[in-house]
């Protein structure tokens, strides 16, 4: 290891070796000669340069590609480099005259292996969709991660447009939206928590994810349903020939994926798994008030493929994640004595999709798909028992038809039908407890769709995608609803009468047309306009006035008086790529007007409420921004920058503004406004055995509340808040770092390891996630709360044997 | 990979782990924004001792400034009988009372007037004095708390919880508060040097100043009194009708070994004025974590403005009943062998006039406040 390290780091750091003076023309001395080659077309490389021990010796290739350099005997490194080539590395110990011919590969031709893939460029380029970025896995494991897990919500975040309320919070804000706004499909089975341990690591076992499609605008009619975007991650589909095996070994879960043929070319199955163990180090290392602390999560995805002929494909996918917690005091359920409470919750998701080719014009998806995401919070060890429940359990079924006709169109239409129950909140059901067992009354619901897309490619140059989806949702009885006096606010003291719905009884319900387009205008072979619109609607929320969600927050669906959300979308956007797409750019502007947001009323009590409409303030949001990004997708050093301009505001008046106005009915930031981002990412790859990623990112700190003065109460003091989110936490930045060494023994074998060295915020800069006050003898003192305040080293372990 | 190697890794990420989040108070916080706001307090109680009503204007900075009182203003109760109580303004300024001998009455609802010197007038909703029921049962545990070091005060203590039965009626409210007097015989001590002038009641330094700690002894029975500083509320939302037991109402410092003297006050509370203290539980003692919910301040819960209905008010119209309790605690009791008191010692020399001096002064009075008083609390048998 320390030998690698010693050949390695020079050639990454440039370090400058000592004075060195080249005997050209000493014939006395031997000397290293031979011929540079082009390794794909086998031409001869004029002008080569040839460097020894990272000094330009001044030698390059003649027209016939060859070159030789007389040295003193001894040992050398020699790098051969040309402009548009990898650079060739080597180390020799010169003795008599050495023969070394060199082969180099065209950057252009190389595999790249940058977190936005070759398909994203291609769509940028070539086809209307807009907003849309397509993410490869294997790029995402090589950046720098926190603990060493491969997170794709957190590397989802060194995209422009994407980021979150801070280090550690839940879910993510991209383009401006709220958590609740992304729909975010595994194997088209949603996700209504994307994280394990209360927002640290993403649900998703990476080695289970072929690829991730994140649709921040242009979104096609086949997706609906959140008012936002879309995260799509598809499972990858199990090698049918070969056995293959991977996994890992980590600070914080293991991991192991397999991928078993069973019937060669027909049938295969893939299971991948991830379990934590990192609450041991609690129990062995932490101080007394954090022994108690468990904190576990696992997830398991599995994928049945059967392909019985050319026509038809069968694929059974599962995936199933578990968290589970025990805490001492925190986050304990209100109005509860309990010293220890634990949490568990997870998803159980499903589905069954079977692809059948008519014929090449025409192609069939009919898939059916199921979700269960269940919570509990529970105290079982003392006299007053707690055990809250509560699940969301989806039901999907849809079809879809691929059809093209000829060149110049690509049609997508179909049919989709959800249903959705949700227990909102069961408290102590058949519990023995002192505590009161409480039932919010169970909410079923229905969401059905037709959609329809074609992509018409009118000339070479200009290309429109069109499509319509109609939504229409239905909220379903059993269920009883409470009527309030006309012409006030609903409160408690505001019920007049309770009307109760039948089994099966609409209760309300509301549909709209959801129209979608993007249109591709080609400026040159290598440049693109774009403009795209999109409409979406929400029938479904989340219920949280927390700065980041918890897991165990209230989904909501729409009902008399809660409407569902719509957005309307703009977006324009110019790409160009360079040499050969070895470079891209991409200017891209939003501008998203949202209607029938919630927000909450001062004081909002949420925990177990049957009449929750009466904590709710309806409003609007607006977000816009300006998204820049260079990227270089191939050769030794790849990566991109990106500086992103972007703002999000929300306005809550209510049907009642004396009462129910935040801010005085003005807009104020939401919690995720942060106007200017710089995002950075740089890999550099000198060998096959080594590569070095550093991430930087800068944003502007997001919005707190700030006190306009302080006031007394019993004798302390209180700040007095008028204003909501008027001021800024400080700025964020942070620099990662990880080195990834892949099969260290360099020898060719089935069983092939890989060690990923992390350092997760490099200069250990404490960035804050929040401001807040407390009282002390001076008045009140502002303080800020850092969540990874210090670097964070780790090392992960990974195989795979093919 | 060196073993020594992995292990640093290992070693260094649980440290990170463990040492993950902090808290740093931030030295040059700028405010934004200040404005003051009318701020009302209101006390009816059934205790004579609680009635009260401060009335100030709440302070534009949240460093440094005291709220300013604001005096000369008409101020008065109403019953549901429409009987009168007028408060009038003490030496306190702000601070109102009511005529001696003045308790509320359980079942009774009162309305609160106030009229300012600048002719502004506010009213509160009528609020009903609710029972509060007996506390049943005190039980203290020494507690450590790892968090704090060893020589950290709040690292060692003893916790205090209470049971007590829930009337079945829906909608109790519940607040907590507690006073200790610990008898004090040094009622002044001047640093520096400096010697107690017993005409000014000051302590006066020399002009080059020593190193010298001279403490006065208090002239008569002298006691310091110290009181919760967390607001604790509860709610029989989850729990109605019944025992409800093991709720946590103070902790108690482990500074000595004698008993502890705490005077527990349970108070039954109104609904707006649990919403009232629950929203600055959110403000200033839950807020700091992952999952805070929006700082924002409860105006006009209770009070509402009756000149100007845009004005904002700040406070609460606050009509409780309350049931004592007097407690020694045994801070010999359940303690483990390796703990040990943090007793602060008194440092310097006491004050002692010169043997054969005329007219000589050595002990100083103790001055009534908030935070000392000669009377003798309720139930001392120390």
């Amino acid at each position: 290891m320390i030998k690698l390290l010693l050949r390695v780091l020079p050639i990454f750091l440039l370090i400058s070796g000592s004075q060195f003076s080249f005997a050209q023309t000493t014939t006395s001395l031997p000397s290293v000669y031979g011929r540079v080659l082009d390794a794909q077309t086998g031409e001869p490389l004029r002008g080569a340069d040839i460097s020894v021990d990272f000094k330009k010796s001044g030698v390059s290739t003649d027209s016939a590609g060859r070159y030789r350099i007389f040295l003193p005997f001894g040992e050398y490194v020699l790098k051969v480099g040309h402009v548009g080539y990898n650079p060739y590395r080597t180390k020799f110990y010169l003795k008599a005259d050495f023969e070394l011919n060199v082969q180099l590969n065209d950057v252009t031709k190389q595999l790249e292996e940058v977190i936005v893939s070759s398909a994203s460029t291609k769509r940028d380029i070539q086809t209307p969709s807009l907003g849309v970025t397509v993410l490869s896995l294997k790029g995402i494991k090589k950046l720098p991660t926190m603990m060493g897990e491969v997170d794709v919500i957190r590397s989802l975040q060194t995209l422009p447009g994407v980021s979150s309320v801070g280090e550690g919070a839940n879910g993510l804000n991209i383009r401006g939206s709220n958590v609740d706004q992304n729909l975010i499909y595994i194997d088209d089975t949603p996700i209504f928590n994307p994280t394990h341990m209360f927002g640290l690591f993403s649900v998703f076992a990476s080695d289970a994810i072929r690829d991730l499609e994140l649709y921040k605008g242009g979104i096609p009619t086949r997706f609906g349903g959140r008012s936002a975007s879309v995260l799509d991650i598809k499972m990858i589909e199990p090698n049918t020939d070969k056995f293959k095996m991977q996994g890992g070994i980590g600070l914080v879960s293991n991991r192991l994926l397999a991928e078993i043929p069973i019937v060669k070319e027909k049938l295969s199955v893939m299971v991948a798994g991830r379990l934590s163990v990192n609450d041991f180090m609690f129990k062995w290392f932490a101080p007394n008030y954090l022994k108690n602390i468990r904190a576990n999560f696992s997830d398991v995805a599995t994928k049945v493929f059967y392909r019985p002929n050319n026509k038809n494909t069968i694929s059974f996918s599962s995936y199933l994640s578990q968290d589970y917690y025990r805490v001492d005091s925190l986050f304990s359920i209100e109005n509860v004595i309990a010293k220890r409470t634990s949490f568990d919750y997870g998803h159980t998701n499903f589905a069954i999709h079977w692809n059948h080719y008519f014929s090449e014009k025409l192609n069939l998806m009919l898939s059916a798909a199921s979700t269960v995401y269940k919570t509990k919070t529970y105290a079982p060890d003392t006299v007053n028992t707690i055990d809250l429940n509560s699940f969301i359990k989806y039901k999907n079924l849809s079809a879809s038809f691929d059809f093209q006709p000829n060149d110049k169109h690509k049609m997508n239409f179909g049919a989709t039908i959800t249903r959705y129950d949700i227990d909102p909140g069961s408290l102590n059901i058949g519990v023995v407890s002192r505590v009161a067992t409480v039932k919010i009354q169970d909410e079923q619901s229905m969401e059905a769709a037709i959609f329809a897309d074609d992509e018409f490619k009118m000339n070479d140059k200009f290309t429109i995608q069109y499509g319509l989806r109609y939504s229409q949702y239905w909220r379903i009885g059993a269920g009883t609803f409470n009527e309030y006096t006309p012409n006030r606010m609903p409160s408690l003291n505001s019920i007049v009468s309770k009307k109760t719905y039948a089994d099966g009884e609409v209760m309300s319900s509301y549909g709209g047309f959801e129209p979608r387009l993007t249109m591709k205008y080609s400026i040159g072979e290598n440049s693109t306009m774009k403009f795209g619109y999109n409409r979406m609607q929400q029938f479904f929320q989340l219920l949280s006035n927390n700065t980041t969600p918890l897991p165990t927050s209230r989904w909501k669906t729409a009902d008399q008086f809660i409407k569902p959300q719509q957005s309307d979308f703009l977006s324009l956007g110019l790409f160009k790529t360079y040499n050969e797409n070895v470079y891209e750019a991409s200017l891209e502007t939003y501008y998203r007007d949202v209607r029938n947001t919630l927000d909450f009323i001062s004081g909002a009590n949420l925990q177990l409420n049957p009449n929750i409409e009466t904590q709710l303030v309806t409003g609007k949001s607006k977000a816009y921004g300006v998204e820049l990004m260079v990227q270089k997708k191939k050769g030794e050093v790849s990566g991109w920058v990106s500086y992103t301009y972007a703002r999000a505001f929300s306005q809550m008046i209510g049907d009642y503004p004396e009462v129910q106005s935040i801010n005085g009915g003005d807009w104020f930031a939401t919690n995720y406004d942060k106007p200017h981002t710089f995002n950075m990412m740089l890999n550099v790859q000198p060998t096959t055995h080594h590569s070095f990623s550093f991430t930087f990112a800068y944003n502007t700190g997001r919005p707190f509340s700030s006190p306009s003065g302080m006031y007394e109460i019993g004798g302390k003091k209180y700040p007095v808040f008028q204003e909501r989110n008027n001021d800024r936490i400080r700025d964020y930045h942070r620099l990662d770092f990880s080195w990834t060494i892949n099969n260290p023994s360099m020898k060719s074998q089935r069983w092939e390891g890989s060690w990923v060295f992390t350092v997760y915020n490099l200069y250990g800069r404490q960035n804050p996630y929040s401001v807040f006050f407390k009282s002390s003898k001076i008045g009140l003192r502002a303080y800020e709360l850092s969540v990874f305040a210090s670097p964070f080293i780790s090392l992960t372990y990974n195989f795979k044997f093919l | 990979m060196p073993t020594h190697l992995f292990r640093y890794i290992l070693f260094s990420s649980i440290i990170g782990m463990i040492s993950w989040a902090c808290i740093n108070p931030i030295m040059d916080f700028k405010q934004i924004d200040s404005t003051s706001y009318m701020t009302i307090e209101a006390d009816i109680s059934d205790d004579e001792a609680l009635n009260k009503i401060r009335i100030t204007s709440s302070a534009n900075r949240i460093i440094s400034q005291n709220p300013l009182a604001v005096s000369k203003a008409e101020v008065y109760v109403l019953d549901q009988t429409g009987l009168k109580t007028i408060f009038k303004e003490g030496i306190v300024l702000g601070t109102y009372l009511p005529p001696v001998g003045f308790v509320g009455k359980v079942g009774s609802t009162y309305r609160l007037f106030v009229k300012t010197l600048t002719g502004k007038q506010y009213e509160s909703v009528e609020e009903k004095m609710i029972p509060a029921p007996e506390i049943e049962n005190i039980v203290t545990q020494f507690e450590v708390r790892d968090q704090y070091a060893k020589v950290d005060p709040r690292r060692n203590g003893f916790s205090v919880y209470v049971d007590f039965k829930d009337s079945p009626r829906e909608g109790d409210f519940y607040m907590w508060n507690w006073r200790h007097f610990e008898k004090i015989s040094v009622c002044e001590t001047c640093e520096g040097g400096a010697t107690w002038n017993f005409k000014t009641n000051v302590c006066v330094a020399p002009r080059m100043p020593t190193e010298d700690i001279l403490n006065y002894l208090c002239n008569g029975n002298c006691w310091d009194i110290s009181t919760n500083n967390d607001l604790n509320v509860f709610s029989d939302v989850l729990t109605n009708g019944q025992r409800i037991s093991g709720r946590q109402v103070a902790r108690v410092p482990f500074d000595g070994y004698s008993p502890y003297y705490l005077r527990l006050e349970q108070r039954s509370i109104t609904k707006n004025a649990f919403n009232f203290y629950q929203s600055l539980i959110a403000q200033v003692q839950s807020s700091g974590s992952l999952f805070d919910v929006p700082a924002e301040t409860r105006f006009s819960l209770n009070i509402k403005p009756m000149t100007d209905p845009k004005e904002r008010v700040l406070g609460i119209f606050n009509v409780f009943s309350v049931r004592k309790k007097i407690y020694f605690i045994d801070r010999l009791k359940n303690v483990p062998k390796e703990e040990f008191a943090l007793i602060t010692f008194l440092t310097g020399e006491i004050y002692t006039c010169p043997p054969g001096s005329v007219n000589c002064q050595d002990r100083v009075p103790c001055v009534e406040s908030s935070y000392r008083t000669k009377i003798t609390p309720e139930g001392w048998n120390l």
